[in-house]
């Protein structure tokens, strides 16, 4: 019976399951996997080619990797005739009688240039009479290495040599890596993280915003649901429910209102301007507002979050304890601090554990009102995170490097909520069921 | 049918709740388990019905080993304390679900229903929904409940417990009526001695996970087997008086008033420490032996008194008596002790005979 | 004395105190519905003409966007579909857990609990990517089952808390009247989870209908945008800028929520406050 019994559970919990092991584990496994790589868009998901750019060999001539030779050897193109190439011309369909001549009149040489290459062809009798033909069939016996894309290592390798460039073992190796369009394996995102100066300024500024905001919302719901339990219950409704709006508005609804509030065509400057003063920008306008600003934004959604759950967490308290304690002379400020309060205290750890955790990972509001601006001053770690994989003007997601930020992130994240189970007692959570069969 | 427990244990995770149970209900029979809260009589009912699962021994309903049958192939009816009637289906779908389960067809189930129904005495509420009735009638329901499908066993769990007092009056009698009525074999666990003593046919009294004395509820009080079985039924309760044997008489600690022990006793060695048993209504007797003592208490039951009397030593005797007017508080009186009646106990609590 | 004086307690500086506190929100929520109806002159706050015009994205469509009944379908569709995958899901998982024996029930409570808190960058990247290998970037099905991923912790959660209220007698009963657990759970359970089953599934059609940031990065393209990102999308288009439109499609987006929140305030309630509990 027991066994079976387990099956009708395991039954229960597996559509469940699967969808965490699609939607969590999967994603967590290869974001784990992309953080020890350097994926993005330019070097895209799926392997790569062999392409030497005159880019990369700018670049070989700035860095003074290779010698000179090497380089000119690299970047130059030219035209041999040889057995590899005709037999790549008769492929590609051109006439045997021409290519005949071409065999027979021009066999072994070796042209710098296309042009040179040309006015040998245009001694040939069998030749196309179409210029553009002509120049057309001259591109089988190019042997230039440069912009031609090479699926393997092999076929790159070959035509490096084809091309006439002697390449020693190391110097083939920096050529072919540099060349490699596809992603490679590399711990190169976490020594970038760990050394970048910007990453420390985003990870002083996540504290700050997650510290700030969360002693926001822990003493304004204390606030909230204190007041409104001591207001008449017209009042206290009102207001509770005026505290909701901004948890139940869609964000990007209610990042708007703040918008229209904050910015100089809004309503303070409005109001400011009555006083003779000039429209600003509180959003975006200085370093000090727009935190003022994210900080607000945040706070009065989480406020409420506070105020619910301390609101029913007094309203739990039995009234004769608050009636014993006005009989025993306390006013309405020791009612608060010796018999409310004290009842608190687990509300108020859950919420700020709570809050914490959901405050590190979030992004959403600041991504809407500030984006993070001005200049990167308001970004955290979790919307830098994003914008590096996933959104940024430049267009190249790197999404190696994104994975690696939210790889710290996730890693923060479970060692904190692990710590929390132990914290509420996770055991009490985990009653056995009381139908053994 | 009889249902026997053999070399029955439970244990939860390494906690053993149960010891090696041996206990049979004969057929036809209302057994009591009586006892302490968390003397494990609740952790019985349930291997009995298959919610828990045995960890040891046996169970036997008739012949047949249920131990590893599950509770739905065992055939047992069961009402719950707080009645666990379904909230969202009316009375008649709450008592015509077990047959319901059973894809009985609906004419069946229908006349399954009014007849047990009638039996019951709630014919006129099927259309209703459970939050609508009183205690007594959700009792009532989930009595139908668990009699409709002609189980096997009926097993009830604290099923008065949530009555005010008339209603658990009415209801013992209701629930021994129809459980003889039906014949049906019916084992009622309670921790109330008086629901136990007057409803029950036999008593199985059970402490720390073990029966101590299974009998009738006649022989259980009279003659129990240990002071706690002697403690435990009674009400006003049994008093103790320590002592030490001198002869044939009790020399009571710390005093100098002596008890006779009853003559019909194996007489103890001298200087054997023992209990005596006392229940309220043989002190203030016509005969025996008297002790004196002091009023230290009285408690006005109406038809009865209840004195307290204090001997020198501390102790405290209680006695039951006709009202009297001439005793007051704090006045000294000499009662006798019908000793023939006395229970004798040694030192553990075993019944001297 | 101070008994005294705590009996005549005045609560109207208290009223005051939170007033001022919350006067950015009933300004806010105040002229979001003032400025939908009305124009006003810039410098001023008073209103001065009363009109339609705001509105007009109900019936006209600018060009090089998507219509608002379309993105309405849309977010429709979205919260919908999500939300019937979250109840579904969660219904038995939730029951599981609170309920049934079976191998390694610590472990998945634990599994829960921890997945409850994930942050969402992590999954977003690869999913991203795996979105786009499969062909379901750019689709409603994609992100609605990405949403419901990331809400069916807290959903299994909840349904957990919910199956642990209803009294294990009934579950006795049901099962000591012979039927299986899986009939118990079907005919005598879920009729008692019913409230929960309702909170839980418009706290998700909430959430769902709401939802801006998976949407804007699964489905960023005009035909299968959502409400938010249609809005988000003409709020960053600083061409024509213009709060009273802005505000008008932000009430409309508004209200049905408005609407479900007052009918099912009690319920919601229970879920801001007991669903997080733990």
């Amino acid at each position: 019976m027991r066994q079976r019994i387990g099956l009708l559970g395991l039954g229960f919990m597996a559509p469940a399951m699967i969808m965490v092991v699609v939607f969590f584990l999967i994603p967590v496994i290869m974001t784990a996997f992309f953080a020890f790589t350097n994926m993005g868009t330019a070097t895209g998901v799926s392997g790569g080619e062999y392409l030497l750019t005159p880019k990369i060999i700018k670049q070989f001539e700035a860095n003074q990797t290779l010698d000179e030779k090497v380089i000119t050897a690299l970047g130059s193109s030219s035209y041999i005739v040889n057995k590899t190439n005709l037999a790549r011309a008769k492929e590609a369909g051109l006439k045997s009688k021409y290519l005949g001549e071409i065999d027979k009149k021009l066999h072994g040489k070796t042209f710098a240039s296309r042009r040179q290459f040309e006015r040998a062809l245009k001694k040939l009798k069998s030749r196309p009479r179409n210029t553009r033909a002509l120049i057309k069939s001259t591109a089988h016996f190019s042997n230039s290495v440069l912009n031609t894309r090479y699926e393997t290592l092999g076929d790159f390798k070959t035509a490096l040599s084809n091309n006439g460039a002697i390449l020693a073992e190391p110097q083939l190796k920096i050529v072919t890596q540099a060349s490699y369009t596809g992603w490679i394996w590399t711990t190169d995102n976490f020594t970038t993280m760990f050394s970048k100066p910007d990453t420390w300024f985003v990870a002083v500024n996540t504290l700050v915003y997650v510290v700030l905001v969360l002693a926001f919302n822990i003493f304004f719901g204390l606030f909230l649901s204190l007041t409104t339990f001591y207001l008449p219950t017209g009042q206290s409704v009102f207001f509770r429910a005026i505290w909701l709006l901004p948890r139940i508005s869609p964000p990007v609804l209610y990042v708007l209102l703040w918008k229209w509030l904050t910015w100089d065509t809004g309503f303070i400057s409005t109001v400011l301007g009555w006083f003779g003063m000039a429209p600003y920008n509180f959003m975006l306008g200085s370093v000090e507002s727009a935190w003022t600003v994210v900080i607000l934004i945040n706070g009065f959604v989480g406020a409420s979050l506070g105020m619910i759950l301390f609101s029913s967490a007094i309203q739990a308290i039995p009234t004769s304890i608050l009636y014993a304690s006005e009989v025993d002379g306390a006013n309405r400020w020791q009612q608060i601090r010796y018999i409310i309060l004290p009842q608190l205290r687990w509300p108020i750890l859950f919420t700020t554990s709570y809050t914490t955790l959901s405050l590190l990972t979030s992004f959403e509001y600041i991504l809407l009102s500030t984006r993070g601006g001005p200049g990167g001053t308001t970004n955290v770690w979790a919307l830098e995170a994003y914008f590096t994989a996933l959104n940024n003007y430049s267009g190249n997601l790197q999404y190696g490097y994104g994975a690696a930020m939210a790889l710290v992130l996730v890693t923060i994240g479970i060692s904190v909520s692990l710590l929390y189970l132990r914290l509420f007692k996770f055991d009490d959570l985990v009653t056995r069921p009381r139908i053994e069969s | 049918m009889r249902i026997l427990l053999d070399k029955f244990t439970k244990k939860f995770d390494d906690t053993v709740v149960i010891n090696d149970m041996d206990l049979e209900i004969k057929d036809g029979e209302l057994m009591a388990l009586l006892g302490p809260s968390g003397c494990g009589k609740s952790t019985t009912l349930f291997s009995i019905c298959g919610i828990y699962q045995c960890s040891g021994g046996r169970i036997l309903f008739g012949d047949r080993d249920v131990s590893n049958v599950s509770s739905q192939q065992r055939n047992v009816g069961v009402v719950f304390q707080n009645y666990a009637l379904y909230p969202h289906m009316s009375i008649y779908e709450n008592i015509a679900f077990p047959l319901m389960v059973k894809k009985m067809d609906a004419a069946q189930i229908k006349k399954e229903v009014h007849a047990i129904a009638k039996l019951v005495h709630i014919g006129d509420l099927l259309e209703r929904r459970p939050s609508q009735l009183s205690g007594g009638q959700q009792q009532r329901v989930a009595l139908c409940r668990a009699l409709v499908r002609r189980p096997d066993v009926l097993l009830l769990d604290e099923p008065l417990a949530n009555l005010d007092a008339k209603l658990r009056l009415e209801m013992r009698s209701e629930i021994r009526r129809i459980q003889q009525e039906t014949g049906i074999t019916a084992i009622l666990v309670t921790h109330d001695q008086v629901e136990a003593m007057s409803m029950c046919d036999r008593i199985a009294l059970m402490d720390e996970g073990k029966v101590l004395q299974v009998t009738t509820p006649n022989d259980m009080y009279h003659n129990p087997q240990t002071d706690f079985v002697a403690s435990f039924l009674g009400n006003p309760p049994i008093a103790f008086l320590e002592g030490e044997v001198a002869g044939n008489q009790v020399l009571l600690n710390g005093s100098q008033l002596k008890v006779a022990l009853p003559s019909s006793i194996r007489q103890p060695d001298n200087g054997t420490k023992v209990r005596l048993g006392v229940r309220p209504e043989l002190v203030g007797t016509d005969r025996g032996n008297a002790v004196a003592g002091r009023i230290s208490f009285i408690e006005t039951q109406g038809r009865e008194n209840l004195y307290d009397l204090t001997l020198d030593n501390g102790a405290v005797l209680r006695s039951i008596q006709a009202v009297r007017s001439d005793i007051s508080m704090g006045q000294t009186a000499n009662w006798n002790i019908d000793t023939e009646r006395v229970l004798v106990f040694d030192t553990n609590g075993q019944r001297l005979l | 004395m101070s008994n005294e004086n705590s009996r005549n307690f005045k609560s109207w500086p208290v009223t005051i105190i939170l007033t001022v506190f919350s006067l950015p929100i009933l300004v806010m929520y105040l002229y979001l519905v003032v400025d939908t109806f009305t124009n006003t002159e810039p410098g001023s706050l008073i209103p001065n003409e009363f009109t339609f015009e705001h509105w007009r994205f109900l019936w006209e469509t600018e060009p090089g966007r998507v219509s608002i009944w379309t993105a309405t379908l849309n977010t429709l569709i979205f919260a919908s579909v999500m939300t019937a995958l979250v109840l579904s899901v969660s219904l038995t998982a939730g029951y599981a857990l609170s309920r049934l024996n079976m191998p390694y029930r610590r472990f998945f409570l634990g599994g829960v609990l921890t997945l409850h808190a994930f942050p969402t960058v992590t999954l977003v990247i690869a999913l991203f990517i795996v979105l786009q290998m499969v062909g379901l970037y750019n689709t409603l099905i994609g992100v609605i089952f990405i949403k419901a991923a990331l809400m069916l912790p807290f959903g299994i959660w909840v349904m957990k808390g919910f199956y642990d209220t209803v009294p294990w007698e009934i579950e006795m009963a049901g099962v000591q009247d012979g039927a299986s657990r899986f009939m118990v759970w079907h005919k005598l359970v879920l009729p008692q989870i019913k409230p929960g089953l309702i909170a839980l599934g418009v706290f998700s059609f909430l959430e769902g209908w709401s939802e801006y940031v998976l949407p804007q990065i699964f489905t960023p393209d005009a035909d299968v945008q959502v409400l938010s990102v249609y809005l988000a999308s003409l709020i960053a288009d600083d061409q024509n800028f213009d709060f009273n439109l802005f505000k008008s499609i932000g009430l409309f987006y508004i209200m049905p929520v408005i609407v479900l929140y007052l009918l099912f305030q009690n319920k919601l309630m229970n879920i801001y406050g007991g669903g997080s509990k733990g």
